[in-house]
């Protein structure tokens, strides 16, 4: 059974035919440290993800043209924003079961 | 180390349906649930199991390899706002993403992953990722 996560039941159309880049995008998650992010990882792992927002929001300001994605970057950038300082006011509890 | 439980399985009858009991791997070594669900998230499959633990795919004994898994592409602008204004919306409910195989953590690990493929230019690397090799 696989269900959706509140969003339309449709089978999503998963990547695949080429197993070698399936690799490769597998192998680049784990070295960027995301494919299981440790309980005490993620301050890290939102700030390295802001600067890559950062990064191509720098790239698309040159870019005229790409407005629909600019105003995307920006929003997920204050998502990770939001996220990082409300965490922040949120550490972690010490002495808690962590599997 | 194996599994206390090896379930034969093939790529026919995979995933496990609801019900089913599986293994997977943690820090802890192998635990074993039974399935509730299985949902797409942003980029992988997560099992919900019935205790309401989240257990990504990849980490399920038997998983294809390489695992299933969502192009960038496919994930809609409203499916993404959705899944940022709950992530905050839990963030700010106190929710501790901490606490590892439950929702919070499953899904922000999935936004992260899913933000990363989704901006990363061909041949960046994440600042220090070497340190993180083999994780």
């Amino acid at each position: 059974m696989i269900a959706m996560m509140n969003t339309p039941r449709r089978k999503w159309n998963v990547s695949a035919p080429d197993e070698k880049t399936e690799r490769l995008v597998w192998e680049s998650l784990s070295r960027a440290g995301l494919i299981e992010i440790g309980p005490n990882e993620f301050p890290d792992r939102i700030r390295d993800m802001k600067n890559l927002v950062i990064s191509r929001l720098n790239e698309l300001l040159e870019q005229k043209s790409a407005m629909k994605e600019r105003e995307s970057a920006a929003y997920s950038l204050g998502t990770l924003k939001k996220l990082e300082t409300t965490l922040q006011q949120h550490p972690p509890k010490s002495g808690r079961s962590r599997s | 180390m194996k599994p206390p439980i090896q379930p034969v399985r093939t790529a026919v009858d995979w995933p496990p349906e609801a019900g089913q009991l599986i293994s997977f791997r943690t820090d802890e070594g192998w635990k074993t649930g039974f399935v509730k669900e299985v949902r797409w998230g942003l980029v992988w499959r997560d099992f919900i199991l019935e205790d309401a633990r989240v257990i990504p795919e990849h980490k399920v004994e038997g998983c294809p390899q390489p695992p299933p898994r969502r192009n960038v592409s496919d994930v809609t602008q409203d499916e993404r706002e959705f899944w940022e204004e709950r992530l905050v919306s839990m963030a700010e409910s106190g929710l501790d993403p901490h606490e590892r195989e439950q929702s919070f953590w499953a899904e922000l690990n999935q936004y992260l992953a899913y933000t990363y493929l989704r901006f990363k230019q061909p041949g960046h690397q994440v600042p220090n990722a070497e340190h993180r090799l083999g994780t």
